[in-house]
Protein backbone atom coordinates (compact mmCIF):
# COMPACT_ATOMS: atom_id res chain seq x y z
CA UNK A 1 0.00 0.00 0.00
CA UNK A 2 0.87 3.41 -0.47
CA UNK A 3 2.73 5.59 2.03
CA UNK A 4 0.45 8.44 2.05
CA UNK A 5 -3.01 8.41 1.44
CA UNK A 6 -6.12 10.93 1.98
CA UNK A 7 -8.13 12.60 4.43
CA UNK A 8 -10.76 15.15 3.13
CA UNK A 9 -8.50 16.67 0.95
CA UNK A 10 -5.63 16.66 2.94
CA UNK A 11 -2.61 14.32 2.04
CA UNK A 12 -1.52 12.26 5.42
CA UNK A 13 0.65 8.97 6.02
CA UNK A 14 -1.99 5.95 5.58
CA UNK A 15 -0.94 4.80 8.61
CA UNK A 16 -2.83 8.02 10.24
CA UNK A 17 -5.32 7.90 8.65
CA UNK A 18 -7.52 5.93 10.94
CA UNK A 19 -6.92 7.92 13.92
CA UNK A 20 -8.13 10.63 12.28
CA UNK A 21 -11.08 9.16 11.24
CA UNK A 22 -11.65 7.95 14.65
CA UNK A 23 -11.23 11.47 15.72
CA UNK A 24 -13.77 12.78 13.68
CA UNK A 25 -16.12 10.13 15.11
CA UNK A 26 -15.43 10.95 19.09
CA UNK A 27 -16.44 14.13 18.12
CA UNK A 28 -19.55 13.52 16.22
CA UNK A 29 -20.73 10.40 18.19
CA UNK A 30 -23.04 12.24 20.57
CA UNK A 31 -24.86 14.84 18.04
CA UNK A 32 -24.57 12.22 15.27
CA UNK A 33 -28.41 11.66 14.90
CA UNK A 34 -29.73 14.84 14.97
CA UNK A 35 -27.06 16.47 12.19
CA UNK A 36 -27.85 13.10 10.07
CA UNK A 37 -31.53 14.11 9.92
CA UNK A 38 -30.66 18.00 9.55
CA UNK A 39 -27.98 17.36 7.27
CA UNK A 40 -29.69 15.05 4.86
CA UNK A 41 -33.54 17.10 5.38
CA UNK A 42 -34.38 13.14 6.98
CA UNK A 43 -33.50 12.29 2.93
CA UNK A 44 -31.18 9.23 4.66
CA UNK A 45 -33.96 7.47 6.27
CA UNK A 46 -35.66 7.09 2.58
CA UNK A 47 -32.10 5.66 1.52
CA UNK A 48 -31.51 3.57 4.07
CA UNK A 49 -34.51 2.17 3.92
CA UNK A 50 -34.07 1.39 -0.22
CA UNK A 51 -31.37 -0.38 1.18
CA UNK A 52 -32.97 -2.39 3.22
CA UNK A 53 -35.46 -3.06 0.84
CA UNK A 54 -32.47 -4.39 -1.74
CA UNK A 55 -31.13 -6.30 0.77
CA UNK A 56 -33.39 -9.16 -0.14
CA UNK A 57 -33.02 -10.33 3.44
CA UNK A 58 -35.52 -13.05 5.07
CA UNK A 59 -36.41 -15.00 8.57
CA UNK A 60 -33.17 -16.68 9.84
CA UNK A 61 -30.52 -14.91 7.78
CA UNK A 62 -27.16 -13.83 9.50
CA UNK A 63 -26.33 -10.13 8.25
CA UNK A 64 -23.35 -8.09 9.43
CA UNK A 65 -23.61 -4.12 9.75
CA UNK A 66 -20.15 -2.30 9.41
CA UNK A 67 -19.63 1.28 10.56
CA UNK A 68 -22.92 0.51 11.43
CA UNK A 69 -22.14 3.89 13.93
CA UNK A 70 -25.95 4.41 16.04
CA UNK A 71 -27.72 1.45 14.03
CA UNK A 72 -30.32 2.06 11.75
CA UNK A 73 -29.86 -0.35 9.49
CA UNK A 74 -29.01 -2.69 12.62
CA UNK A 75 -32.72 -2.32 13.79
CA UNK A 76 -34.12 -2.53 10.25
CA UNK A 77 -32.81 -5.78 9.22
CA UNK A 78 -33.45 -7.17 13.28
CA UNK A 79 -36.99 -7.14 12.55
CA UNK A 80 -36.51 -8.69 8.93
CA UNK A 81 -34.40 -11.75 10.60
CA UNK A 82 -36.43 -12.99 13.57
CA UNK A 83 -35.93 -14.78 16.32
CA UNK A 84 -33.99 -17.41 14.05
CA UNK A 85 -31.53 -14.90 12.58
CA UNK A 86 -28.60 -13.11 13.89
CA UNK A 87 -28.01 -9.50 13.49
CA UNK A 88 -24.16 -7.70 14.22
CA UNK A 89 -23.82 -3.74 14.47
CA UNK A 90 -19.91 -3.14 14.46
CA UNK A 91 -18.07 0.02 13.89
CA UNK A 92 -14.63 0.62 14.85
CA UNK A 93 -15.40 3.66 17.25
CA UNK A 94 -16.59 2.43 20.59
CA UNK A 95 -18.34 6.29 21.29
CA UNK A 96 -20.06 5.52 18.07
CA UNK A 97 -20.90 2.03 19.15
CA UNK A 98 -22.07 3.16 22.70
CA UNK A 99 -24.28 5.30 20.90
CA UNK A 100 -25.43 2.68 18.73
CA UNK A 101 -25.83 0.24 21.83
CA UNK A 102 -28.12 3.26 23.95
CA UNK A 103 -29.88 3.75 20.77
CA UNK A 104 -31.12 0.53 20.18
CA UNK A 105 -31.99 0.20 23.79
CA UNK A 106 -34.48 3.73 24.12
CA UNK A 107 -36.20 2.00 20.94
CA UNK A 108 -36.31 -1.24 22.54
CA UNK A 109 -34.26 -3.59 20.14
CA UNK A 110 -33.00 -6.27 21.34
CA UNK A 111 -31.17 -9.34 19.82
CA UNK A 112 -28.58 -7.03 18.04
CA UNK A 113 -24.98 -8.18 19.07
CA UNK A 114 -22.09 -5.35 19.26
CA UNK A 115 -18.73 -6.09 17.66
CA UNK A 116 -16.12 -3.44 17.55
CA UNK A 117 -13.70 -3.86 14.49
CA UNK A 118 -12.12 -2.41 11.41
CA UNK A 119 -13.59 -2.69 8.54
CA UNK A 120 -10.47 -4.01 7.05
CA UNK A 121 -9.89 -7.16 8.89
CA UNK A 122 -13.26 -9.41 10.30
CA UNK A 123 -13.16 -11.30 12.70
CA UNK A 124 -15.21 -13.68 11.41
CA UNK A 125 -14.95 -17.30 9.50
CA UNK A 126 -15.09 -17.37 5.52
CA UNK A 127 -18.58 -17.98 4.36
CA UNK A 128 -21.00 -17.00 7.23
CA UNK A 129 -23.35 -14.00 6.56
CA UNK A 130 -26.20 -13.98 3.72
CA UNK A 131 -25.70 -10.40 3.82
CA UNK A 132 -23.48 -7.71 4.71
CA UNK A 133 -23.90 -3.79 5.13
CA UNK A 134 -21.81 -0.46 5.05
CA UNK A 135 -23.53 2.67 4.78
CA UNK A 136 -21.84 5.89 4.73
CA UNK A 137 -18.56 3.86 6.45
CA UNK A 138 -16.34 2.88 3.09
CA UNK A 139 -15.25 6.13 2.34
CA UNK A 140 -13.64 6.23 5.40
CA UNK A 141 -11.99 3.25 5.36
CA UNK A 142 -8.51 3.49 4.46
CA UNK A 143 -7.66 0.47 2.62
CA UNK A 144 -11.04 0.25 0.47
CA UNK A 145 -9.91 -3.21 -1.86
CA UNK A 146 -9.07 -5.02 1.43
CA UNK A 147 -12.35 -4.48 3.16
CA UNK A 148 -14.26 -5.40 0.05
CA UNK A 149 -11.87 -8.49 -0.35
CA UNK A 150 -12.56 -9.17 3.73
CA UNK A 151 -16.61 -8.74 3.14
CA UNK A 152 -16.06 -11.11 0.16
CA UNK A 153 -14.41 -13.58 2.43
CA UNK A 154 -17.21 -14.03 5.01
CA UNK A 155 -20.25 -13.54 2.67
CA UNK A 156 -21.60 -17.05 1.58
CA UNK A 157 -22.06 -17.86 -1.79
CA UNK A 158 -25.11 -15.85 -2.79
CA UNK A 159 -24.54 -13.79 -0.07
CA UNK A 160 -25.36 -9.95 -0.56
CA UNK A 161 -22.98 -7.22 -0.11
CA UNK A 162 -25.02 -3.50 0.54
CA UNK A 163 -22.61 -0.23 0.24
CA UNK A 164 -24.67 2.79 0.61
CA UNK A 165 -22.50 5.82 0.42
CA UNK A 166 -22.38 9.25 -1.20
CA UNK A 167 -21.59 9.67 -4.86
CA UNK A 168 -21.42 11.75 -8.26
CA UNK A 169 -24.24 13.27 -9.17
CA UNK A 170 -24.36 14.05 -13.25
CA UNK A 171 -26.70 16.91 -13.17
CA UNK A 172 -24.80 20.04 -13.13
CA UNK A 173 -27.50 22.13 -11.04
CA UNK A 174 -27.42 19.25 -8.65
CA UNK A 175 -23.40 19.55 -8.48
CA UNK A 176 -23.47 23.34 -8.15
CA UNK A 177 -25.83 23.16 -5.06
CA UNK A 178 -24.29 20.33 -3.32
CA UNK A 179 -20.37 21.92 -3.50
CA UNK A 180 -22.02 25.10 -2.30
CA UNK A 181 -24.41 23.14 0.50
CA UNK A 182 -21.29 21.01 1.74
CA UNK A 183 -18.33 23.57 1.43
CA UNK A 184 -20.81 26.22 3.11
CA UNK A 185 -23.85 25.25 5.03
CA UNK A 186 -22.72 21.66 6.64
CA UNK A 187 -19.16 22.93 8.16
CA UNK A 188 -21.56 25.78 9.19
CA UNK A 189 -24.32 24.06 11.06
CA UNK A 190 -21.40 21.66 12.03
CA UNK A 191 -20.00 24.66 13.94
CA UNK A 192 -23.50 25.49 15.11
CA UNK A 193 -25.54 22.06 16.05
CA UNK A 194 -22.55 20.32 16.85
CA UNK A 195 -20.04 22.76 17.93
CA UNK A 196 -17.28 21.17 15.31
CA UNK A 197 -16.76 22.65 11.79
CA UNK A 198 -13.81 20.51 11.12
CA UNK A 199 -15.05 17.36 11.30
CA UNK A 200 -17.81 18.16 9.19
CA UNK A 201 -15.28 20.28 6.71
CA UNK A 202 -13.91 16.61 7.00
CA UNK A 203 -17.19 14.92 5.62
CA UNK A 204 -17.74 17.06 2.79
CA UNK A 205 -14.51 16.53 1.45
CA UNK A 206 -14.20 12.84 2.49
CA UNK A 207 -17.59 12.49 -0.32
CA UNK A 208 -15.27 14.61 -2.90
CA UNK A 209 -12.49 11.55 -3.07
CA UNK A 210 -14.62 8.60 -2.64
CA UNK A 211 -15.03 6.56 -6.21
CA UNK A 212 -17.68 7.60 -8.46
CA UNK A 213 -20.60 4.86 -9.23
CA UNK A 214 -18.38 2.64 -12.23
CA UNK A 215 -15.09 3.22 -10.07
CA UNK A 216 -16.81 1.90 -7.09
CA UNK A 217 -18.62 -0.90 -8.86
CA UNK A 218 -15.05 -2.60 -10.41
CA UNK A 219 -13.78 -2.57 -7.34
CA UNK A 220 -16.71 -5.02 -5.93
CA UNK A 221 -16.13 -7.05 -8.92
CA UNK A 222 -12.69 -6.79 -8.77
CA UNK A 223 -13.05 -7.84 -4.87
CA UNK A 224 -14.04 -11.12 -6.50
CA UNK A 225 -18.06 -10.25 -6.94
CA UNK A 226 -19.48 -12.38 -9.73
CA UNK A 227 -21.99 -9.74 -9.95
CA UNK A 228 -22.30 -6.09 -8.77
CA UNK A 229 -25.11 -3.44 -9.69
CA UNK A 230 -25.50 -0.04 -8.53
CA UNK A 231 -29.00 2.23 -8.06
CA UNK A 232 -28.45 6.45 -7.90
CA UNK A 233 -30.29 7.80 -5.50
CA UNK A 234 -31.44 11.35 -5.25
CA UNK A 235 -29.71 12.79 -8.82
CA UNK A 236 -26.46 10.48 -8.03
CA UNK A 237 -26.04 12.11 -4.33
CA UNK A 238 -25.78 8.80 -3.17
CA UNK A 239 -25.72 5.60 -4.95
CA UNK A 240 -26.35 1.75 -3.08
CA UNK A 241 -23.99 -0.60 -4.86
CA UNK A 242 -25.69 -4.32 -4.48
CA UNK A 243 -22.86 -7.50 -4.64
CA UNK A 244 -23.36 -10.66 -5.52
CA UNK A 245 -21.04 -13.52 -4.38
CA UNK A 246 -21.21 -16.22 -6.31
CA UNK B 1 -33.94 0.24 -9.96
CA UNK B 2 -36.52 -0.85 -12.65
CA UNK B 3 -36.23 -4.51 -11.66
CA UNK B 4 -37.19 -3.51 -8.06
CA UNK B 5 -40.41 -4.20 -7.98
CA UNK B 6 -39.96 -7.85 -9.43
CA UNK B 7 -37.49 -8.53 -7.12
CA UNK B 8 -39.27 -7.81 -4.03
CA UNK B 9 -42.49 -9.27 -5.41
CA UNK B 10 -40.87 -12.43 -6.42
CA UNK B 11 -38.69 -13.23 -2.63
CA UNK B 12 -42.10 -12.16 -1.19
CA UNK B 13 -43.61 -15.34 -2.57
CA UNK B 14 -40.58 -17.38 -2.31
CA UNK B 15 -40.60 -16.23 1.38
CA UNK B 16 -44.37 -17.00 1.89
CA UNK B 17 -43.67 -20.48 0.11
CA UNK B 18 -45.88 -19.40 -2.74
CA UNK B 19 -42.82 -20.38 -5.44
CA UNK B 20 -40.43 -23.04 -4.89
CA UNK B 21 -36.80 -22.08 -6.15
CA UNK B 22 -34.98 -24.92 -5.49
CA UNK B 23 -35.01 -26.34 -8.56
CA UNK B 24 -33.54 -23.34 -10.02
CA UNK B 25 -30.51 -22.73 -7.53
CA UNK B 26 -27.40 -21.67 -8.78
CA UNK B 27 -29.14 -20.49 -11.99
CA UNK B 28 -28.89 -17.38 -14.22
CA UNK B 29 -32.01 -16.59 -16.33
CA UNK B 30 -31.82 -14.18 -18.99
CA UNK B 31 -35.49 -12.83 -19.73
CA UNK B 32 -36.66 -10.13 -21.94
CA UNK B 33 -39.71 -9.07 -23.71
CA UNK B 34 -39.50 -8.16 -27.38
CA UNK B 35 -41.85 -5.54 -27.87
CA UNK B 36 -41.15 -3.78 -24.41
CA UNK B 37 -38.04 -2.24 -22.54
CA UNK B 38 -38.05 -5.43 -20.20
CA UNK B 39 -34.77 -7.61 -19.84
CA UNK B 40 -33.59 -8.49 -16.89
CA UNK B 41 -31.50 -11.58 -15.66
CA UNK B 42 -32.21 -13.53 -12.81
CA UNK B 43 -29.76 -14.81 -10.38
CA UNK B 44 -31.44 -17.45 -8.17
CA UNK B 45 -29.38 -17.97 -5.68
CA UNK B 46 -29.26 -18.60 -1.59
CA UNK B 47 -32.89 -19.48 -1.86
CA UNK B 48 -33.53 -15.81 -3.06
CA UNK B 49 -33.71 -14.26 -6.48
CA UNK B 50 -31.79 -11.07 -7.23
CA UNK B 51 -32.91 -9.05 -10.27
CA UNK B 52 -30.30 -7.44 -12.12
CA UNK B 53 -29.90 -5.34 -15.38
CA UNK B 54 -26.37 -6.34 -16.51
CA UNK B 55 -24.62 -9.50 -14.96
CA UNK B 56 -21.78 -9.21 -17.72
CA UNK B 57 -21.78 -12.71 -17.21
CA UNK B 58 -22.46 -15.90 -19.21
CA UNK B 59 -26.53 -17.08 -18.25
CA UNK B 60 -27.65 -20.75 -17.90
CA UNK B 61 -30.63 -19.62 -20.79
CA UNK B 62 -31.93 -16.24 -22.50
CA UNK B 63 -35.53 -16.19 -23.15
CA UNK B 64 -36.98 -13.26 -25.13
CA UNK B 65 -40.59 -13.43 -26.26
CA UNK B 66 -43.83 -10.90 -26.41
CA UNK B 67 -45.88 -9.41 -23.51
CA UNK B 68 -48.68 -11.10 -25.26
CA UNK B 69 -47.33 -14.77 -25.04
CA UNK B 70 -45.81 -13.75 -21.95
CA UNK B 71 -49.15 -13.26 -20.04
CA UNK B 72 -50.14 -16.73 -22.20
CA UNK B 73 -47.16 -18.48 -20.70
CA UNK B 74 -48.63 -17.25 -17.43
CA UNK B 75 -52.05 -18.14 -17.82
CA UNK B 76 -50.78 -21.59 -18.25
CA UNK B 77 -50.07 -22.13 -21.90
CA UNK B 78 -47.63 -25.14 -22.82
CA UNK B 79 -43.83 -23.56 -23.20
CA UNK B 80 -43.09 -26.40 -25.87
CA UNK B 81 -46.19 -25.58 -27.95
CA UNK B 82 -45.13 -21.82 -27.62
CA UNK B 83 -41.36 -23.09 -28.33
CA UNK B 84 -42.38 -24.99 -31.35
CA UNK B 85 -44.74 -21.94 -32.56
CA UNK B 86 -41.25 -19.93 -32.61
CA UNK B 87 -43.66 -17.12 -30.29
CA UNK B 88 -40.74 -17.86 -27.60
CA UNK B 89 -36.33 -17.68 -28.91
CA UNK B 90 -34.38 -19.57 -26.45
CA UNK B 91 -30.86 -19.67 -25.98
CA UNK B 92 -29.03 -21.90 -23.87
CA UNK B 93 -30.76 -24.95 -21.15
CA UNK B 94 -34.20 -25.34 -22.36
CA UNK B 95 -34.59 -27.18 -18.90
CA UNK B 96 -33.99 -24.43 -17.18
CA UNK B 97 -36.20 -22.20 -18.98
CA UNK B 98 -39.22 -24.96 -17.73
CA UNK B 99 -38.05 -24.66 -15.07
CA UNK B 100 -38.72 -20.77 -14.60
CA UNK B 101 -42.20 -21.31 -16.41
CA UNK B 102 -42.92 -24.19 -13.89
CA UNK B 103 -42.27 -21.87 -11.42
CA UNK B 104 -44.35 -19.29 -12.87
CA UNK B 105 -47.17 -20.94 -13.80
CA UNK B 106 -47.51 -22.39 -10.24
CA UNK B 107 -47.95 -18.53 -9.19
CA UNK B 108 -51.73 -19.34 -8.46
CA UNK B 109 -52.47 -15.97 -6.15
CA UNK B 110 -53.08 -12.40 -6.53
CA UNK B 111 -49.98 -10.40 -6.03
CA UNK B 112 -51.26 -7.30 -4.90
CA UNK B 113 -53.75 -9.03 -2.64
CA UNK B 114 -51.06 -11.10 -1.21
CA UNK B 115 -48.72 -8.17 -0.93
CA UNK B 116 -51.06 -5.55 0.29
CA UNK B 117 -51.99 -8.05 3.36
CA UNK B 118 -47.96 -7.35 4.45
CA UNK B 119 -49.26 -3.54 5.86
CA UNK B 120 -46.73 -3.57 8.27
CA UNK B 121 -44.37 -3.33 6.07
CA UNK B 122 -44.17 0.38 4.13
CA UNK B 123 -41.96 -0.65 1.16
CA UNK B 124 -43.91 -4.00 0.27
CA UNK B 125 -47.49 -1.93 0.56
CA UNK B 126 -45.64 0.54 -2.27
CA UNK B 127 -45.27 -2.41 -4.34
CA UNK B 128 -48.35 -3.64 -4.24
CA UNK B 129 -49.54 -0.85 -5.71
CA UNK B 130 -46.48 -0.64 -8.29
CA UNK B 131 -47.05 -4.52 -9.25
CA UNK B 132 -51.04 -3.07 -9.76
CA UNK B 133 -49.87 -0.33 -11.80
CA UNK B 134 -47.28 -3.03 -14.04
CA UNK B 135 -50.36 -4.94 -14.08
CA UNK B 136 -52.97 -2.48 -15.96
CA UNK B 137 -50.07 -0.82 -17.79
CA UNK B 138 -49.32 -4.16 -19.70
CA UNK B 139 -52.53 -5.74 -20.39
CA UNK B 140 -53.12 -1.75 -21.76
CA UNK B 141 -49.70 -2.37 -24.00
CA UNK B 142 -47.89 0.22 -23.18
CA UNK B 143 -44.77 0.85 -20.68
CA UNK B 144 -44.05 -1.69 -17.52
CA UNK B 145 -41.01 0.15 -17.23
CA UNK B 146 -42.61 3.80 -16.64
CA UNK B 147 -45.25 2.17 -14.56
CA UNK B 148 -42.63 0.98 -12.02
CA UNK B 149 -40.12 3.93 -12.44
CA UNK B 150 -43.66 6.00 -11.32
CA UNK B 151 -44.24 3.56 -8.60
CA UNK B 152 -40.87 3.91 -7.29
CA UNK B 153 -40.58 7.51 -7.58
CA UNK B 154 -43.62 7.92 -5.27
CA UNK B 155 -42.09 5.43 -2.71
CA UNK B 156 -38.99 7.49 -2.39
CA UNK B 157 -40.46 10.92 -2.38
CA UNK B 158 -43.58 10.55 -0.52
CA UNK B 159 -42.60 11.71 3.48
CA UNK B 160 -44.36 8.56 4.82
CA UNK B 161 -44.08 7.60 8.10
CA UNK B 162 -42.92 3.94 8.42
CA UNK B 163 -42.89 1.75 10.96
CA UNK B 164 -39.38 0.61 10.96
CA UNK B 165 -38.33 4.23 12.26
CA UNK B 166 -40.91 4.44 14.95
CA UNK B 167 -39.51 4.46 18.22
CA UNK B 168 -41.49 1.10 19.02
CA UNK B 169 -40.30 -2.54 18.37
CA UNK B 170 -42.91 -5.09 18.15
C1 LIG C 1 -21.00 8.43 8.74
S1 LIG C 1 -20.99 7.15 9.92
C2 LIG C 1 -22.24 6.06 9.35
C3 LIG C 1 -23.04 5.42 10.44
C4 LIG C 1 -24.23 4.59 10.00
N1 LIG C 1 -23.84 3.48 9.14
C5 LIG C 1 -25.26 5.43 9.30
O1 LIG C 1 -25.43 5.24 8.09
O2 LIG C 1 -25.88 6.27 9.92
C6 LIG C 1 -19.50 6.34 9.49
C7 LIG C 1 -19.05 5.27 10.49
O3 LIG C 1 -17.94 4.55 9.94
C8 LIG C 1 -17.13 4.15 11.02
N2 LIG C 1 -15.81 3.73 10.48
C9 LIG C 1 -14.85 4.53 9.98
N3 LIG C 1 -13.80 3.80 9.58
C10 LIG C 1 -14.11 2.50 9.84
C11 LIG C 1 -13.43 1.26 9.64
N4 LIG C 1 -12.20 1.22 9.10
N5 LIG C 1 -14.04 0.12 10.01
C12 LIG C 1 -15.27 0.15 10.57
N6 LIG C 1 -15.97 1.29 10.79
C13 LIG C 1 -15.40 2.46 10.42
C14 LIG C 1 -17.13 5.39 11.89
O4 LIG C 1 -16.69 5.13 13.20
C15 LIG C 1 -18.57 5.83 11.82
O5 LIG C 1 -19.35 5.31 12.86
Amino acid sequence: MDNTTHFGFKDVATKDKQNLVRGVFDSVASKYDLMNDVLSFGAHRLWKRYTIASSNVKTGDKVLDIAGGTGDLAIAFRKKVGESGHVILSDINAAMLGEGRKNLINKGVFGVDFVQLNAQFLPFADNTFDCVSIAFGLRNVTDKDQALAEIHRILKPGGCLLILEFSKTDSEFLKKFYDFYSFNVMPALGDLIADDKESYQYLAESIRKHPDQETLKNMVLDAGFGFCEYHSLSGGIVALHKGIKV
Amino acid sequence: MQHFALEQALNYLIQTGAINLKPLDGKTIRFSLKDLPLDVNFICTNDRIFAVSDTGQHSDVNISLNAGVFFALFKGEDLTDLLRQDKIVTHGDVKTAQLLVDMLQSVDIDLEEVLSQYTDDIVAHGVGKIAKNFKQVVQNSSNPIDAIKDGLSKLMITPVVSKLYKNKHH
